[in-house]
């Protein structure tokens, strides 16, 4: 198990450095950061010395070099824009993304594996196809839109929740947490709603699915048979069975939980790692683009390595075939 | 790290959560699209940095609710004698937040700072040749040539304490990392900065030891950048914050019908033109000329000027809210050429007859840039100028994207034809002469925003004259004259003044500047 982790750490480096690579190969197309960082009446001589300063004309490869040598020895650079470490920058945010992203996540399992469950079970009935027409409705709205009508509603017209930012947070260690107040519960729903609402109806889906697929099998009919209580057969054998490839798709998809909400915390003001990456976007804060899409690439490596390893936990067979 | 409960409410339930909006009345919120990116006065020339730190360092002179110089670490100032430049006589009795005394050594050492080549308002400087302590409240700016206009230039040059900068390392702005002055300040200002957490929130306190006679209310205030138009505007209308600039022109209704809110409507003093490619000798986007520039034509430019009709630019895009412009700078703005204040009437035939002298009868097509995230309805006015264009026969190729890229494209000439909008940042006639009419010269700082490469040598011949002159009217013959040349030569197709927008609570009075800065210290919520 220990080779298998350092093996997929050791896979992750490369996959950083790939992606690090693609970022850089787009940064230049994404526009010029010099005229952001200059107002109007700074002249082109300024405008050309801080260019060669930050080391612009140089070659792409040497930029790319620079970039990830200075990666690799924990340098992450200056930020174009605010002129802060980048590394301070992006740790600032990551909270607020990832308690955002859990939030999302937990909504979305504690709502969509019962509704699974119930849609699963009376397959034909009328709360079934409403439940199921709704979260299709949801699911085809973009999130943005769902986003600013959850605002309007409840911020705007019925005042009950806050309509941006985290509201109250505490600092606990290095963690800036919103999960410890009133005021950040109640700034943390709608964005965590919207941010989960795709998450719920993929989560709904696939335990129905797979629910009705694992109640035809032979054992719930010889269970059945034997006179096995429905609820046990339901929740104890028929559930368990379920989740395996659940697990594995939710897992996969918190990575892009993580990347995507990024349109989430722009409509909600959520100040996050993607609320970051989008100002940097607007003022080619080379630095910090780089080191986001780095960290997501890593978030990535890092989700589908702990979906590995629970699914190994879940399903005994995969152990076998490991150290095989 | 420092323990901090930065506002735990223990409010639930929809009822009472109504009257948090009301608890305190002197704690003012309020919300930009862009988070200013230093403390530091120096480092950044861009409107978000030096609007919000105006509230917290001082100049030797600031501007008045009606954009006029007035007094501030200068008492008063008067040409020098014997030779060019202008002395400052410095207000006694003022002290920087940190306790420490305000003397003319902050004033030369903030000027030896924002002069630097680490600085990015250094250019405001270029006209200086030497700065003298004459005692601790007395300096000397000397210029290289009169400058009548140095005192209104330099109103944005704020003065940072030499003790404090020195101490702590920020002797220079910083331009690669960071340093002290990029999140702490010491100004001598109404307002001081209590915290600060980039790009989420920034919170001021009033300067208890401010100079200056207090006319606001505000016990607290803090600033958040919202960078979605929707969110702030639903942060407005749920109450969470009092006051946001700006809002864009399709919610100013809204607004205004709903109570408890109001919109402030004003003229920037930004206008918006259209530049053409004077240098270029042949169309870059035409597939039916080559070889040759229609636009270097007077008369092809005088019919794209005939081709716009302002008034249905004004009544479908903007709601009536735009003024027509006839030069560069609004009226009002010091410099304004009274003498020519028409603009080109809206003349389609004339338009297509002035095409037909040219040699174009049938028209022809040629490439027209904009920027779709700079000005209000940019995108939507280029589309709706291209149809105006193409029914006089100027059949305009439009492509629009985000401004940064898009002045790196005009910087390499990729256009026939641009939008520009410009606010003078002197709020005087002579900065877009300098920077937009002037023949392109690096040496000389001239024309450095002059993408199409206008050149005619009697406005660069005017413009000396126009910086050093001291006698109004013989200054403004010379203003007029130049405006009477672009303007026969069509230099440039000023359109409109850019109207300014910002929504409030009805119960906060605050001044809308027509530079868009926003000033804490007018600011009283009733």
């Amino acid at each position: 198990m220990a080779y298998f982790i350092l093996k997929r750490l050791i896979q992750s480096v490369f996959v950083m450095i790939a992606v690090a690579f693609l970022a850089f190969s787009l940064f230049r197309f994404v526009g010029d950061p010099i005229t952001q960082m200059t107002g109007v009446e700074t002249s082109i001589e300024d405008q050309e010395r801080l260019r060669e300063n930050l080391g612009l004309n140089d070659p792409f490869v040497m930029q790319f070099a620079r970039f990830t040598g200075d990666m690799l020895q924990g340098d992450f650079g200056y930020s174009y824009r605010t002129r802060q470490p980048v590394g301070e920058m992006i740790s600032s945010r990551v909270p607020a993304t990832l308690e955002l992203g859990v939030v999302a996540l937990i909504i979305s399992l504690l709502v969509g594996i019962p509704a699974g469950v119930f849609t699963a079970l009376r397959p034909r009935g009328f709360a079934t196809q409403t439940i199921l027409m709704t979260t299709l409705v949801g699911v085809s709205i973009p999130t943005f839109v769902i986003g600013i009508m959850l605002i309007f509603l409840f911020g705007v017209q019925l005042g009950w929740l806050p309509t941006f930012g985290r509201g109250g947070t505490i600092q606990i260690g290095g963690w800036n947490s919103s999960l410890f107040t009133i005021d950040g519960w109640r700034a943390l729903l709608l964005p965590a709603i919207t941010l989960g609402v795709y998450q719920l109806t993929l989560t709904m889906r696939l335990v129905r699915a797979e629910m009705m697929e694992v109640l035809r099998s032979d054992y719930i009919r010889f269970g059945m048979a034997r006179g096995v209580p429905m609820r046990s057969l339901y929740f104890k054998h028929a559930l368990a069975n379920t989740m395996v490839p659940v697990i594995t798709i939710i897992g996969l998809q918190f990575g892009g939980v993580i990347a995507f909400s990024i349109v989430t915390e722009s409509v909600f003001q959520w100040p996050g790692m993607g609320l970051l990456f989008l100002e940097s976007i607007r003022f080619v804060d080379i630095p910090v683009m780089g080191v986001y899409l780095v960290v997501i690439a890593f978030f990535f490596v890092l989700v589908n390595l702990i979906v590995d390893i629970l699914f190994a936990a879940i399903d005994p067979r995969l152990r076998v075939m490991d150290t095989a | 790290m420092k323990m901090q409960i930065i506002s735990s409410s223990a409010l639930a339930g929809g009822a009472m959560l109504l009257s948090v909006a009301s608890a305190s009345a002197e704690s003012f919120k309020w919300a930009s699209n862009t988070d200013p990116q230093t403390m530091d006065p120096h480092a950044v020339n861009s409107a978000p940095v030096l609007s919000f730190l105006n509230n917290i360092y001082e100049g030797l002179v600031r501007r008045n609710q009606d954009m006029s110089i007035e007094g501030s670490l200068a008492q008063s100032w008067e040409p020098l004698t014997g030779e060019d430049g202008w002395r400052f006589n410095l207000r006694q009795g003022v002290s920087f937040q940190d306790g420490a005394a305000f003397t003319a050594e902050d004033v030369m050492f903030s000027y030896g700072r924002a002069s630097n080549e680490a600085a990015d308002v250094r250019s405001w400087f270029a006209p200086v040749s030497e700065v003298r302590v004459v005692d601790d409240y007395t300096i000397d700016f000397v210029t290289k040539a009169p400058n009548p206009l140095f005192p209104d230039s330099i109103a944005n040059f704020m003065i940072l304490d030499k003790g404090w900068s020195e101490t702590n390392g920020a002797e220079l702005p910083a331009r690669d990392a960071e340093n002290f002055a990029t999140m702490h300040v010491n100004g001598t200002g109404a307002f001081a900065l209590a915290s600060r957490d980039p790009g989420v929130k920034t919170v001021l306190v009033p300067n208890a030891g401010w100079w200056g006679k207090v006319e606001h209310n505000i016990t607290e205030a803090t600033f958040t950048p919202i960078g979605n138009a929707a969110t702030g505007l639903a942060a407005l209308l749920s109450g969470e914050i009092d006051f946001i600039q700006p809002i864009p022109l399709q919610d100013v209704a809204q607004v205004e019908n709903r109570d408890g809110f109001k919109v402030l409507e004003g003229e920037e003093t930004r206008v918006i033109m259209f530049g053409f490619g004077h240098e270029h000798d042949e169309l870059l986007y035409s597939s039916d000329v080559s070889g040759s520039n229609p636009f270097q034509d007077v008369r092809i430019r005088q019919a794209a000027a005939h081709a716009i009709d302002i008034a249905s630019i004004d009544r479908v895009l903007f709601r009536g809210k735009i003024e027509g412009a006839s030069q560069l700078v609004p009226a009002g703005i010091s410099g304004y050429s009274e003498a020519n204040s028409d603009r080109p009437a809206y003349d389609p035939e004339k338009a297509k007859s002035l095409l037909a002298e040219a040699g174009y009868p049938d028209g022809f097509n040629f490439g027209l840039k904009c920027p779709n995230d700079r000005y209000i309805n940019d995108e939507a006015l280029c589309r709706a100028a291209a149809s105006m264009f193409a029914a006089v026969g100027m059949n305009a190729e439009l492509s629009t994207g985000p401004v940064r890229d898009y002045w790196p494209q005009l910087r390499e000439d990729a256009f026939d034809m641009y939008l520009l909008g410009w606010s003078p940042g002197t709020f005087d006639m002579e900065h877009p002469i300098r920077f937009l009419m002037s023949t392109p010269n690096s040496e000389k700082k001239l024309g450095s925003w002059n993408f199409g490469g206008y050149s005619n040598a009697r406005v660069d011949e005017l413009l000396p004259g126009i910086q050093r002159e001291v006698d109004p009217e013989a200054r403004q013959a010379m203003v007029d004259e130049v405006v009477a040349i672009t303007q026969a030569e069509v230099a440039y197709i000023p359109l409109y003044t850019q109207p300014l927008i910002w929504a409030a609570k009805d119960n906060v009075d605050m001044t809308q500047r027509a530079d868009n800065f926003f000033m804490l210290r007018w600011v009283t919520v009733n």
